[in-house]
Protein backbone atom coordinates (compact mmCIF):
# COMPACT_ATOMS: atom_id res chain seq x y z
CA UNK A 1 0.00 0.00 0.00
CA UNK A 2 1.25 3.34 -1.14
CA UNK A 3 1.11 6.50 1.31
CA UNK A 4 0.90 9.59 0.50
CA UNK A 5 0.36 12.24 2.48
CA UNK A 6 0.91 16.39 3.40
CA UNK A 7 -0.57 18.08 6.05
CA UNK A 8 0.30 21.63 7.67
CA UNK A 9 -0.87 21.43 11.06
CA UNK A 10 -0.13 20.72 13.67
CA UNK A 11 3.19 20.70 11.94
CA UNK A 12 4.34 20.29 8.49
CA UNK A 13 4.46 17.06 7.19
CA UNK A 14 5.19 15.41 3.69
CA UNK A 15 5.70 11.82 2.66
CA UNK A 16 5.50 8.95 0.32
CA UNK A 17 6.25 5.56 1.38
CA UNK A 18 5.04 2.00 0.97
CA UNK A 19 3.65 -0.01 4.62
CA UNK A 20 3.38 -3.61 3.61
CA UNK A 21 3.11 -6.10 6.50
CA UNK A 22 4.28 -5.42 9.48
CA UNK A 23 5.68 -1.38 9.03
CA UNK A 24 7.66 0.35 11.99
CA UNK A 25 7.78 4.19 11.51
CA UNK A 26 10.94 5.13 13.61
CA UNK A 27 11.82 8.90 14.29
CA UNK A 28 12.13 10.97 17.61
CA UNK A 29 9.70 12.35 19.63
CA UNK A 30 8.50 15.17 17.86
CA UNK A 31 9.23 14.12 14.34
CA UNK A 32 5.08 13.42 13.26
CA UNK A 33 5.03 10.15 14.19
CA UNK A 34 1.74 10.58 15.63
CA UNK A 35 0.81 13.44 13.80
CA UNK A 36 0.90 11.25 10.43
CA UNK A 37 -1.21 8.39 12.32
CA UNK A 38 -3.60 10.64 13.37
CA UNK A 39 -3.71 11.64 9.98
CA UNK A 40 -4.26 8.60 8.33
CA UNK A 41 -7.00 7.89 10.69
CA UNK A 42 -8.59 11.07 9.63
CA UNK A 43 -8.39 12.82 13.00
CA UNK A 44 -6.53 15.49 11.39
CA UNK A 45 -6.76 17.22 8.08
CA UNK A 46 -4.48 16.10 4.90
CA UNK A 47 -4.63 15.87 1.65
CA UNK A 48 -3.39 12.39 0.24
CA UNK A 49 -3.75 8.65 -0.64
CA UNK A 50 -5.03 6.66 0.29
CA UNK A 51 -8.52 7.83 2.84
CA UNK A 52 -8.54 11.64 2.15
CA UNK A 53 -11.28 13.34 2.81
CA UNK A 54 -13.46 10.05 3.92
CA UNK A 55 -14.37 10.74 7.73
CA UNK A 56 -12.23 8.43 10.60
CA UNK A 57 -15.77 7.04 10.64
CA UNK A 58 -15.70 5.53 7.30
CA UNK A 59 -12.08 4.83 6.80
CA UNK A 60 -11.14 0.83 6.57
CA UNK A 61 -8.59 1.40 9.55
CA UNK A 62 -7.58 0.31 13.56
CA UNK A 63 -6.12 2.85 15.40
CA UNK A 64 -4.39 2.91 18.87
CA UNK A 65 -3.47 5.59 20.44
CA UNK A 66 -0.65 5.33 22.75
CA UNK A 67 -2.68 4.95 26.21
CA UNK A 68 -4.59 2.30 23.64
CA UNK A 69 -8.14 4.43 24.76
CA UNK A 70 -10.09 1.04 25.94
CA UNK A 71 -13.49 2.24 27.42
CA UNK A 72 -13.08 2.57 31.18
CA UNK A 73 -16.25 1.67 31.89
CA UNK A 74 -16.73 -1.00 29.92
CA UNK A 75 -15.25 -4.86 30.15
CA UNK A 76 -12.88 -6.06 27.44
CA UNK A 77 -15.24 -7.82 25.78
CA UNK A 78 -17.45 -5.09 25.78
CA UNK A 79 -14.64 -3.04 24.27
CA UNK A 80 -14.14 -5.53 21.33
CA UNK A 81 -17.81 -5.40 21.17
CA UNK A 82 -18.39 -2.00 20.37
CA UNK A 83 -16.03 -2.31 16.99
CA UNK A 84 -19.19 -4.70 16.52
CA UNK A 85 -22.65 -2.75 15.78
CA UNK A 86 -23.84 -4.86 12.98
CA UNK A 87 -24.08 -7.53 15.14
CA UNK A 88 -26.98 -7.80 17.94
CA UNK A 89 -27.19 -9.53 21.25
CA UNK A 90 -25.41 -12.41 22.02
CA UNK A 91 -24.22 -12.91 18.46
CA UNK A 92 -22.04 -9.89 19.23
CA UNK A 93 -20.85 -11.37 22.57
CA UNK A 94 -19.96 -14.51 21.43
CA UNK A 95 -17.89 -12.72 18.28
CA UNK A 96 -16.02 -10.43 20.64
CA UNK A 97 -15.25 -13.00 22.86
CA UNK A 98 -13.78 -15.31 19.95
CA UNK A 99 -11.27 -12.24 19.26
CA UNK A 100 -10.24 -12.05 23.21
CA UNK A 101 -9.51 -15.42 22.69
CA UNK A 102 -7.27 -14.94 19.57
CA UNK A 103 -5.04 -12.70 21.32
CA UNK A 104 -4.70 -15.28 24.13
CA UNK A 105 -7.41 -12.75 26.49
CA UNK A 106 -10.26 -15.05 26.84
CA UNK A 107 -10.00 -15.11 30.91
CA UNK A 108 -9.78 -11.09 30.81
CA UNK A 109 -13.08 -11.24 29.12
CA UNK A 110 -15.03 -10.00 32.06
CA UNK A 111 -12.35 -7.31 33.53
CA UNK A 112 -12.52 -3.54 33.30
CA UNK A 113 -9.46 -1.73 31.87
CA UNK A 114 -8.18 -0.77 35.21
CA UNK A 115 -7.55 -4.19 36.28
CA UNK A 116 -5.56 -5.49 33.24
CA UNK A 117 -2.00 -4.73 33.28
CA UNK A 118 -0.34 -2.61 30.34
CA UNK A 119 0.38 -5.19 28.19
CA UNK A 120 -3.26 -6.97 27.92
CA UNK A 121 -5.00 -3.15 27.72
CA UNK A 122 -2.86 -2.72 24.10
CA UNK A 123 -3.93 -6.46 23.34
CA UNK A 124 -7.79 -6.04 23.65
CA UNK A 125 -7.17 -2.98 21.98
CA UNK A 126 -5.64 -4.74 19.43
CA UNK A 127 -8.56 -7.14 19.01
CA UNK A 128 -11.31 -4.61 19.19
CA UNK A 129 -9.41 -2.24 16.08
CA UNK A 130 -8.89 -6.05 14.69
CA UNK A 131 -12.85 -6.90 14.97
CA UNK A 132 -13.90 -3.83 12.19
CA UNK A 133 -11.44 -6.07 9.73
CA UNK A 134 -9.51 -3.18 8.59
CA UNK A 135 -7.18 -2.78 6.19
CA UNK A 136 -4.66 -1.12 8.00
CA UNK A 137 -3.80 -0.85 11.94
CA UNK A 138 -2.38 2.43 12.83
CA UNK A 139 -0.42 1.88 16.49
CA UNK A 140 0.90 4.55 18.34
CA UNK A 141 3.81 3.50 20.82
CA UNK A 142 2.21 0.50 21.22
CA UNK A 143 5.13 -0.76 23.85
CA UNK A 144 6.10 2.14 25.99
CA UNK A 145 5.91 1.92 29.33
CA UNK A 146 5.68 -2.18 29.11
CA UNK A 147 8.23 -4.16 30.55
CA UNK A 148 10.18 -6.83 28.31
CA UNK A 149 7.20 -9.87 28.84
CA UNK A 150 4.66 -7.53 28.66
CA UNK A 151 6.18 -6.14 25.48
CA UNK A 152 6.97 -9.12 24.03
CA UNK A 153 3.08 -10.34 24.50
CA UNK A 154 2.18 -7.37 22.44
CA UNK A 155 4.34 -8.09 19.64
CA UNK A 156 3.51 -11.38 19.23
CA UNK A 157 -0.14 -10.23 18.86
CA UNK A 158 0.70 -7.56 16.66
CA UNK A 159 2.62 -10.39 14.32
CA UNK A 160 0.12 -12.43 14.96
CA UNK A 161 -2.01 -9.71 13.13
CA UNK A 162 0.12 -9.08 10.32
CA UNK A 163 0.47 -12.75 9.24
CA UNK A 164 -2.65 -14.47 10.45
CA UNK A 165 -5.05 -11.27 9.89
CA UNK A 166 -3.36 -10.32 6.53
CA UNK A 167 -3.47 -6.89 7.96
CA UNK A 168 -1.10 -3.77 7.13
CA UNK A 169 0.51 -2.34 10.65
CA UNK A 170 1.98 0.77 10.69
CA UNK A 171 3.78 1.21 13.86
CA UNK A 172 5.40 4.33 15.42
CA UNK A 173 7.57 3.51 17.52
CA UNK A 174 11.32 4.09 18.93
CA UNK A 175 11.72 1.03 20.38
CA UNK A 176 14.93 -0.71 18.34
CA UNK A 177 13.91 -3.87 19.34
CA UNK A 178 10.23 -3.81 18.31
CA UNK A 179 11.45 -1.98 14.78
CA UNK A 180 13.83 -5.01 14.21
CA UNK A 181 11.23 -7.20 14.09
CA UNK A 182 9.41 -5.47 11.15
CA UNK A 183 9.16 -6.32 7.36
CA UNK A 184 9.95 -2.48 6.60
CA UNK A 185 11.12 0.46 8.02
CA UNK A 186 10.36 4.27 7.52
CA UNK A 187 12.20 6.72 9.16
CA UNK A 188 10.80 10.16 9.73
CA UNK A 189 12.20 13.44 11.16
CA UNK A 190 10.67 16.56 11.47
CA UNK A 191 8.19 15.80 9.40
CA UNK A 192 10.23 14.41 6.71
CA UNK A 193 10.99 11.24 5.75
CA UNK A 194 14.41 10.52 5.71
CA UNK A 195 14.39 7.12 4.27
CA UNK A 196 12.25 4.08 3.85
CA UNK A 197 12.44 0.10 2.30
CA UNK A 198 12.70 -3.28 3.61
CA UNK A 199 13.99 -3.49 7.25
CA UNK A 200 16.75 -5.20 6.40
CA UNK A 201 18.12 -2.76 3.65
CA UNK A 202 18.04 0.10 5.53
CA UNK A 203 19.66 -1.39 8.90
CA UNK A 204 22.54 -2.19 6.72
CA UNK A 205 22.71 0.60 4.54
CA UNK A 206 21.02 3.88 6.60
CA UNK A 207 21.51 6.95 3.93
CA UNK A 208 22.86 9.48 6.49
CA UNK A 209 23.92 9.70 9.75
CA UNK A 210 20.69 11.22 10.93
CA UNK A 211 19.13 7.79 9.93
CA UNK A 212 22.17 5.99 11.70
CA UNK A 213 21.93 7.00 14.63
CA UNK A 214 18.63 6.63 15.00
CA UNK A 215 18.70 2.70 13.85
CA UNK A 216 21.29 2.33 16.75
CA UNK A 217 24.70 3.45 15.38
CA UNK A 218 25.69 5.10 19.07
CA UNK A 219 29.26 4.60 18.11
CA UNK A 220 30.58 7.71 15.90
CA UNK A 221 34.14 8.31 14.78
CA UNK A 222 35.07 11.49 13.09
CA UNK A 223 38.25 11.46 10.61
CA UNK A 224 39.40 12.23 7.18
CA UNK A 225 39.67 9.78 4.00
CA UNK A 226 42.69 9.35 2.93
CA UNK A 227 42.79 7.12 0.38
CA UNK A 228 41.05 4.31 -1.40
CA UNK A 229 41.84 0.59 -1.76
CA UNK A 230 38.72 -1.78 -3.73
CA UNK A 231 36.83 -2.11 -2.08
CA UNK A 232 37.61 0.36 1.05
CA UNK A 233 37.94 3.33 1.87
CA UNK A 234 40.74 4.51 4.37
CA UNK A 235 39.72 7.06 7.20
CA UNK A 236 42.25 8.45 9.55
CA UNK A 237 40.97 8.81 13.05
CA UNK A 238 42.52 9.02 16.59
CA UNK A 239 42.74 4.99 16.34
CA UNK A 240 45.08 5.40 13.02
CA UNK A 241 43.56 4.62 9.40
CA UNK A 242 40.27 2.32 9.42
CA UNK A 243 39.18 1.00 6.16
CA UNK A 244 34.98 0.97 6.07
CA UNK A 245 33.35 -0.26 2.52
CA UNK A 246 32.34 2.62 0.16
CA UNK A 247 32.36 4.61 -2.72
CA UNK A 248 36.01 6.17 -3.53
CA UNK A 249 35.82 9.90 -2.15
CA UNK A 250 38.42 12.81 -2.57
CA UNK A 251 41.39 12.56 -0.10
CA UNK A 252 40.70 15.21 2.66
CA UNK A 253 37.19 15.04 2.50
CA UNK A 254 35.48 14.99 6.57
CA UNK A 255 34.10 11.91 7.14
CA UNK A 256 32.54 9.69 10.19
CA UNK A 257 32.14 6.40 10.73
CA UNK A 258 29.46 4.68 12.58
CA UNK A 259 29.07 1.19 14.52
CA UNK A 260 26.91 -0.40 16.85
CA UNK A 261 27.86 -1.18 20.16
CA UNK A 262 26.61 -4.58 19.73
CA UNK A 263 29.29 -4.66 16.36
CA UNK A 264 32.47 -3.55 18.26
CA UNK A 265 33.91 -7.10 19.17
CA UNK A 266 36.62 -7.82 21.31
CA UNK A 267 39.15 -9.87 20.05
CA UNK A 268 40.22 -13.06 20.87
CA UNK A 269 43.70 -13.02 21.38
CA UNK A 270 43.85 -16.76 20.91
CA UNK A 271 42.69 -16.58 17.34
CA UNK A 272 44.35 -15.55 14.08
CA UNK A 273 42.34 -12.28 12.63
CA UNK A 274 41.05 -11.86 9.28
CA UNK A 275 43.95 -10.03 7.58
CA UNK A 276 40.57 -7.73 6.21
CA UNK A 277 39.76 -6.83 9.52
CA UNK A 278 43.22 -6.98 10.91
CA UNK A 279 43.79 -3.27 10.04
CA UNK A 280 40.54 -2.23 11.83
CA UNK A 281 41.96 -3.51 15.35
CA UNK A 282 42.08 -0.93 18.09
CA UNK A 283 44.23 -0.82 21.42
CA UNK A 284 42.82 -0.17 24.76
CA UNK A 285 41.32 -0.89 28.11
CA UNK A 286 37.73 -1.81 29.35
CA UNK A 287 36.59 1.05 31.93
CA UNK A 288 32.87 -0.06 33.18
CA UNK A 289 31.01 -3.22 33.19
CA UNK A 290 27.21 -2.91 33.16
CA UNK A 291 25.37 -6.21 33.29
CA UNK A 292 21.46 -5.44 31.44
CA UNK A 293 19.48 -8.53 31.64
CA UNK A 294 20.94 -10.80 28.95
CA UNK A 295 23.52 -8.53 27.80
CA UNK A 296 26.54 -6.76 28.83
CA UNK A 297 27.30 -3.08 28.37
CA UNK A 298 31.28 -2.41 27.89
CA UNK A 299 32.99 1.02 28.16
CA UNK A 300 35.90 0.85 26.00
CA UNK A 301 38.52 3.41 26.33
CA UNK A 302 41.72 3.78 23.71
CA UNK A 303 42.77 6.89 21.35
CA UNK A 304 38.79 6.76 20.77
CA UNK A 305 35.89 5.57 23.68
CA UNK A 306 33.89 3.00 22.01
CA UNK A 307 30.43 1.49 23.94
CA UNK A 308 30.41 -2.20 23.45
CA UNK A 309 27.25 -4.44 24.25
CA UNK A 310 27.56 -8.03 24.54
CA UNK A 311 25.54 -11.17 25.07
CA UNK A 312 25.62 -12.69 28.25
CA UNK A 313 27.04 -15.98 26.99
CA UNK A 314 29.96 -14.32 25.43
CA UNK A 315 31.07 -12.28 28.41
CA UNK A 316 31.04 -15.77 30.40
CA UNK A 317 33.65 -17.02 27.51
CA UNK A 318 35.79 -13.57 27.73
CA UNK A 319 35.48 -12.53 31.04
CA UNK A 320 36.10 -9.15 30.76
CA UNK A 321 37.19 -6.98 33.54
CA UNK A 322 37.45 -3.70 34.25
CA UNK A 323 40.68 -1.96 33.68
CA UNK A 324 41.90 -4.55 31.72
CA UNK A 325 44.25 -4.04 28.20
CA UNK A 326 41.82 -5.59 25.38
CA UNK A 327 42.00 -5.02 21.60
CA UNK A 328 38.65 -4.52 19.62
CA UNK A 329 37.88 -4.82 15.93
CA UNK A 330 35.63 -2.59 13.81
CA UNK A 331 35.19 -5.01 11.20
CA UNK A 332 34.81 -3.08 7.89
CA UNK A 333 31.36 -4.07 7.36
CA UNK A 334 29.53 -3.35 10.72
CA UNK A 335 31.45 0.33 9.95
CA UNK A 336 29.03 2.64 7.89
CA UNK A 337 30.95 5.21 6.22
CA UNK A 338 29.34 9.21 6.06
CA UNK A 339 30.80 12.08 4.57
CA UNK A 340 30.93 16.19 4.02
CA UNK A 341 27.46 17.22 4.70
CA UNK A 342 27.05 15.02 7.49
CA UNK A 343 30.10 14.90 9.02
CA UNK A 344 29.05 18.82 9.35
CA UNK A 345 25.65 18.71 10.89
CA UNK A 346 27.38 15.88 13.19
CA UNK A 347 29.76 18.53 14.42
CA UNK A 348 27.18 21.55 14.59
CA UNK A 349 25.29 19.42 17.39
CA UNK B 1 -42.97 23.38 59.71
CA UNK B 2 -43.71 20.74 57.45
CA UNK B 3 -45.05 23.41 54.97
CA UNK B 4 -42.28 25.33 54.73
CA UNK B 5 -39.90 22.19 54.45
CA UNK B 6 -41.18 20.84 51.57
CA UNK B 7 -41.13 24.57 50.11
CA UNK B 8 -37.51 24.64 50.52
CA UNK B 9 -36.98 21.14 49.24
CA UNK B 10 -39.32 22.23 45.98
CA UNK B 11 -37.28 24.93 45.41
CA UNK B 12 -34.14 23.15 45.89
CA UNK B 13 -35.45 20.81 43.41
CA UNK B 14 -36.76 23.53 40.99
CA UNK B 15 -33.52 25.25 40.78
CA UNK B 16 -31.12 21.75 41.08
CA UNK B 17 -33.36 20.69 37.59
CA UNK B 18 -32.79 24.20 36.31
CA UNK B 19 -29.39 23.77 36.06
CA UNK B 20 -29.45 20.39 35.28
CA UNK B 21 -31.38 21.75 32.24
CA UNK B 22 -28.54 24.85 30.75
CA UNK B 23 -25.42 23.46 33.21
CA UNK B 24 -23.92 20.20 31.17
CA UNK B 25 -24.67 22.16 27.97
CA UNK B 26 -22.77 25.08 29.35
CA UNK B 27 -19.42 22.97 30.28
CA UNK B 28 -19.75 20.56 27.58
CA UNK B 29 -19.62 24.10 25.55
CA UNK B 30 -16.64 25.41 27.44
CA UNK B 31 -14.63 22.25 27.19
CA UNK B 32 -12.76 23.61 24.22
CA UNK B 33 -10.56 26.69 24.72
CA UNK B 34 -11.96 29.96 22.39
CA UNK B 35 -11.49 33.49 22.41
CA UNK B 36 -13.65 34.96 25.46
CA UNK B 37 -13.93 31.88 27.49
CA UNK B 38 -12.02 32.79 30.30
CA UNK B 39 -14.78 36.03 30.45
CA UNK B 40 -17.47 33.70 30.01
CA UNK B 41 -16.47 31.00 32.77
CA UNK B 42 -16.03 33.81 35.29
CA UNK B 43 -19.35 35.45 34.57
CA UNK B 44 -20.40 31.99 35.15
CA UNK B 45 -18.51 31.44 38.97
CA UNK B 46 -19.19 35.26 40.24
CA UNK B 47 -21.95 34.21 42.44
CA UNK B 48 -19.49 32.73 44.19
CA UNK B 49 -18.27 36.10 45.49
CA UNK B 50 -20.82 38.10 45.31
CA UNK B 51 -22.83 38.40 48.64
CA UNK B 52 -26.50 37.13 48.36
CA UNK B 53 -27.77 40.52 48.94
CA UNK B 54 -26.36 42.17 46.05
CA UNK B 55 -27.46 39.15 43.75
CA UNK B 56 -30.48 39.44 45.15
CA UNK B 57 -30.77 43.12 44.67
CA UNK B 58 -29.97 43.17 41.29
CA UNK B 59 -32.65 40.73 40.27
CA UNK B 60 -35.46 42.63 42.32
CA UNK B 61 -34.24 45.28 40.01
CA UNK B 62 -35.16 43.47 36.95
CA UNK B 63 -38.41 41.42 38.31
CA UNK B 64 -39.92 44.41 39.49
CA UNK B 65 -43.58 45.41 37.51
CA UNK B 66 -41.37 48.47 36.31
CA UNK B 67 -38.00 46.49 35.49
CA UNK B 68 -36.52 45.53 32.09
CA UNK B 69 -38.20 41.80 31.90
CA UNK B 70 -42.01 43.60 32.51
CA UNK B 71 -41.56 45.84 30.18
CA UNK B 72 -40.94 43.54 27.27
CA UNK B 73 -43.75 41.81 28.82
CA UNK B 74 -42.80 38.57 31.15
CA UNK B 75 -45.11 39.32 34.14
CA UNK B 76 -43.31 40.45 37.39
CA UNK B 77 -41.32 37.71 39.43
CA UNK B 78 -40.62 39.46 42.36
CA UNK B 79 -41.57 38.13 45.69
CA UNK B 80 -43.13 34.94 44.10
CA UNK B 81 -41.97 31.38 44.20
CA UNK B 82 -40.80 31.57 40.27
CA UNK B 83 -38.45 34.29 41.27
CA UNK B 84 -36.99 32.35 44.38
CA UNK B 85 -36.18 29.57 42.09
CA UNK B 86 -34.63 31.91 39.33
CA UNK B 87 -32.36 33.37 41.96
CA UNK B 88 -31.57 29.68 43.84
CA UNK B 89 -30.61 28.63 40.47
CA UNK B 90 -28.45 31.53 39.64
CA UNK B 91 -26.76 31.29 43.09
CA UNK B 92 -25.92 27.73 42.71
CA UNK B 93 -24.79 27.36 39.26
CA UNK B 94 -20.70 27.77 40.22
CA UNK B 95 -21.23 24.60 42.23
CA UNK B 96 -23.15 22.89 39.45
CA UNK B 97 -20.95 24.36 36.33
CA UNK B 98 -17.70 23.16 38.02
CA UNK B 99 -19.07 20.13 39.04
CA UNK B 100 -19.80 19.60 35.43
CA UNK B 101 -17.05 21.24 33.62
CA UNK B 102 -14.91 18.88 35.71
CA UNK B 103 -16.54 15.86 34.41
CA UNK B 104 -16.29 16.86 30.41
CA UNK B 105 -13.02 17.94 31.17
CA UNK B 106 -11.96 14.33 33.02
CA UNK B 107 -13.25 12.80 29.35
CA UNK B 108 -10.17 11.43 27.11
CA UNK B 109 -10.52 13.48 23.60
CA UNK B 110 -8.30 9.92 22.98
CA UNK B 111 -11.75 7.83 23.53
CA UNK B 112 -13.53 10.39 21.07
CA UNK B 113 -11.33 9.77 18.69
CA UNK B 114 -10.78 5.95 18.71
CA UNK B 115 -14.44 5.68 19.32
CA UNK B 116 -14.75 7.36 15.99
CA UNK B 117 -11.88 5.16 14.55
CA UNK B 118 -14.34 1.94 15.46
CA UNK B 119 -16.85 3.62 13.54
CA UNK B 120 -18.77 5.22 15.68
CA UNK B 121 -20.99 8.24 14.56
CA UNK B 122 -21.90 11.66 17.37
CA UNK B 123 -25.09 10.04 18.30
CA UNK B 124 -23.27 6.33 19.78
CA UNK B 125 -20.40 8.71 21.06
CA UNK B 126 -22.70 10.65 23.39
CA UNK B 127 -24.90 7.09 24.31
CA UNK B 128 -22.26 5.01 24.65
CA UNK B 129 -19.14 6.91 25.74
CA UNK B 130 -19.31 10.83 26.68
CA UNK B 131 -22.96 9.73 28.81
CA UNK B 132 -21.54 6.88 30.43
CA UNK B 133 -18.81 8.90 31.74
CA UNK B 134 -20.17 12.06 32.94
CA UNK B 135 -23.02 10.69 34.57
CA UNK B 136 -22.02 10.96 37.93
CA UNK B 137 -20.15 14.18 37.72
CA UNK B 138 -23.17 15.55 36.22
CA UNK B 139 -25.66 13.72 39.13
CA UNK B 140 -22.94 15.06 41.94
CA UNK B 141 -22.63 18.47 40.64
CA UNK B 142 -26.81 18.61 40.58
CA UNK B 143 -26.85 17.10 44.07
CA UNK B 144 -24.22 19.85 45.12
CA UNK B 145 -26.72 22.40 43.39
CA UNK B 146 -29.62 20.95 45.34
CA UNK B 147 -27.81 21.27 49.18
CA UNK B 148 -26.85 24.63 48.35
CA UNK B 149 -30.35 25.92 47.16
CA UNK B 150 -31.81 24.14 49.62
CA UNK B 151 -29.47 26.41 52.89
CA UNK B 152 -29.80 29.54 50.49
CA UNK B 153 -30.84 32.53 52.58
CA UNK B 154 -29.83 35.70 51.18
CA UNK B 155 -31.14 35.96 47.84
CA UNK B 156 -34.24 33.84 48.61
CA UNK B 157 -34.88 36.86 51.24
CA UNK B 158 -34.20 39.53 48.61
CA UNK B 159 -35.85 38.15 46.04
CA UNK B 160 -38.65 36.06 47.79
CA UNK B 161 -39.51 38.65 50.54
CA UNK B 162 -40.19 36.09 53.05
CA UNK B 163 -44.04 36.01 53.26
CA UNK B 164 -45.56 32.98 55.69
CA UNK B 165 -47.60 30.69 53.07
CA UNK B 166 -45.68 31.81 50.01
CA UNK B 167 -41.99 32.43 50.03
CA UNK B 168 -40.97 31.19 53.29
CA UNK B 169 -38.60 28.70 53.12
CA UNK B 170 -36.91 26.78 56.17
CA UNK B 171 -34.02 29.29 56.08
CA UNK B 172 -35.59 32.25 56.35
CA UNK B 173 -38.44 30.48 59.16
CA UNK B 174 -35.74 29.71 61.49
CA UNK B 175 -34.09 33.47 60.72
CA UNK B 176 -37.91 34.48 62.02
CA UNK B 177 -38.00 31.62 64.74
CA UNK B 178 -35.08 32.76 66.41
CA UNK B 179 -35.58 36.78 66.33
CA UNK B 180 -38.88 35.86 67.93
CA UNK B 181 -37.19 34.36 70.31
CA UNK B 182 -38.65 30.60 69.79
CA UNK B 183 -35.58 28.49 70.61
CA UNK B 184 -37.45 25.13 70.50
CA UNK B 185 -38.88 25.25 67.29
CA UNK B 186 -35.82 26.95 66.06
CA UNK B 187 -33.56 24.14 67.51
CA UNK B 188 -36.25 21.51 65.78
CA UNK B 189 -36.14 23.09 62.51
CA UNK B 190 -32.19 23.58 62.81
CA UNK B 191 -31.62 19.86 63.11
CA UNK B 192 -33.58 18.53 60.81
CA UNK B 193 -31.69 20.60 58.21
CA UNK B 194 -28.57 19.89 59.88
CA UNK B 195 -29.02 16.21 59.20
CA UNK B 196 -30.26 17.00 55.59
CA UNK B 197 -27.62 19.02 54.55
CA UNK B 198 -25.13 16.49 56.13
CA UNK B 199 -27.03 13.78 54.23
CA UNK B 200 -26.91 15.18 50.80
CA UNK B 201 -23.31 16.16 50.97
CA UNK B 202 -22.47 12.55 52.33
CA UNK B 203 -24.19 11.27 49.47
CA UNK B 204 -22.52 13.58 46.45
CA UNK B 205 -19.50 12.49 48.31
CA UNK B 206 -19.77 8.49 48.58
CA UNK B 207 -21.24 8.81 44.60
CA UNK B 208 -17.93 10.53 43.50
CA UNK B 209 -15.85 7.65 45.06
CA UNK B 210 -18.19 4.95 43.79
CA UNK B 211 -17.49 6.41 40.14
CA UNK B 212 -13.32 7.38 40.46
CA UNK B 213 -13.15 3.63 41.26
CA UNK B 214 -15.32 2.28 38.86
CA UNK B 215 -13.50 3.88 36.13
CA UNK B 216 -10.33 4.62 36.78
CA UNK B 217 -8.27 6.46 34.68
CA UNK B 218 -7.57 4.98 31.14
CA UNK B 219 -3.56 5.63 31.26
CA UNK B 220 -2.98 2.03 31.96
CA UNK B 221 1.01 1.88 30.82
CA UNK B 222 2.05 0.54 34.01
CA UNK B 223 2.95 -3.18 34.14
CA UNK B 224 1.51 -5.60 37.30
Amino acid sequence: MEIRYRLHRPLPLAVAFRVEGFTALLGPSGAGKTTLLKALAGLLPAEGTPYAGLPPEKRPIGYLPQNAALFPHLTAWQNVAFALPQLRGADRERVARAWLHRFGLAHRAEHRPRELSGGEVRRVALARALARNPELLLLDEPTAGLDRPNRDQVLRAILYAVEEHGVRALVATHDLELAQAANRLAVLDEGRLLQSGPSEEVHQNPISLRVARLLGFENLIPGRVVGYRSPYVEVATRAGVLRALGNPMPQGTPAVLAVRPEEVLIVREDRPLHPRDAANTIAGVIRRLRRMGPVVEAEFEGPIPLLLRLPRHVQDRLELRPGEPRRVVLKPRYLQLFSEDEAASFSSD
Amino acid sequence: MIEVLLRSLLLAAASAGLLLLVGPLLAYLNRRAYPGRTLVESLLLTPIALPPTVLGFYLLLLFSPDGPLSRIGVPSLAFTFPGMVVGAALFSLPFAYTAYREAFRALDEDLLETARTLGAGRLRRAREVVFPLVWPGIVSGTLLAFAHALGEFGVVLMVGGNIPGKTQVASTYIYDLVEGLEFTAAHRASAIMLALAFALVYLTRALEERWRSATGSTDRSRSR
